[in-house]
């Protein structure tokens, strides 16, 4: 099966583990299994139906947004990395809101 | 709570000097036991802002970056704990913007102020689980060493 890495911030949504084999053969169905079976974990990685914005998913360090997305094929011993991108800045300043 | 060894303090504060008067940043790497978190490592990153003439007040770590700390804390048998960024010539306190961009709640935001190329106050801030502000944590400095300490990449 599947393997997920768990960041070490959602852990204690997922029974404090630090990855979890996952039924599924495509990323999408990886991360369905897993928000299946610790639902708390839901939240963090979703608003709504698809990722939140700062929510990347890495297959063998390749951001599957470049592969086939959810779609993306995985083999049985596949490892997902879920990877957080993070901005920030000071209260002044007139830089655009992009990230 | 978030538990820094007293060098690891002093490398953040002097990337935040190197950076300056460009926003420097990086990541916390560590254990996380019962709400405090301990580091034992940290991970300066490039500041990725697309807009070199912004960087002075803003910061992106890439995800690409995140990667390659969430690599190296694997094979050190830890893992992210936090985020650093410096607040050129501002105070240390999480901003909107900090807030807008932030990841999840469970890591600790920490920020150091550097006052025209000084490095000052460095306090620490977690995210509401509900993503509705910050509020600041407790740091305990550490006097004795880390176990070890990883190589700036910039």
């Amino acid at each position: 099966m599947p393997t997920i890495r768990i960041p070490t911030p959602l852990r204690p949504y997922a029974g404090n583990q630090s990855q979890i084999a996952v039924a599924g053969n495509t990323v999408g169905a990886a991360l369905d299994s897993l928000t299946n079976e610790y639902p708390a974990l839901r939240q963090h990685l979703y608003d709504g139906a698809t990722l939140r914005s700062f929510v990347n998913v890495f297959l063998n360090q390749e951001d599957v947004r470049f592969l086939e997305g959810p779609e993306t094929r995985l083999a049985e011993d596949d490892t997902l990395l879920i990877i957080p991108s993070i901005a920030g800045g000071t209260p002044a300043g007139g830089g655009n809101d992009r990230v | 709570m978030l538990l820094l060894p007293l060098d690891l303090l002093t490398q953040i504060q002097a990337h935040g000097a190197a950076s300056y008067p460009l926003e420097g940043c990086g990541l916390l790497l560590g254990r996380q036991e019962d709400g405090q978190r301990m580091v034992e490592a940290v991970f300066p990153v490039p500041n990725t802002w697309p807009v070199e003439a912004e960087k002075p007040v803003r910061f992106a770590i890439a995800p690409q970056d995140m990667l390659r700390a969430e690599l190296a804390a694997l094979e050190r048998g830890s893992g992210v704990i936090g985020v650093f960024h410096s607040h050129p010539d501002h105070e240390p306190v999480a901003s909107p913007r900090d807030l807008a961009w932030a990841a999840w709640s469970g890591y600790s935001y920490l920020i150091t102020q550097v006052v025209d190329g000084v490095p000052a106050a460095s306090r620490s801030w977690q995210l509401r689980t509900d993503r509705s502000g910050f509020v600041e944590e407790e740091v305990i400095i550490s006097p004795s060493p880390a176990p070890r300490a990883m190589a700036e990449r910039e």
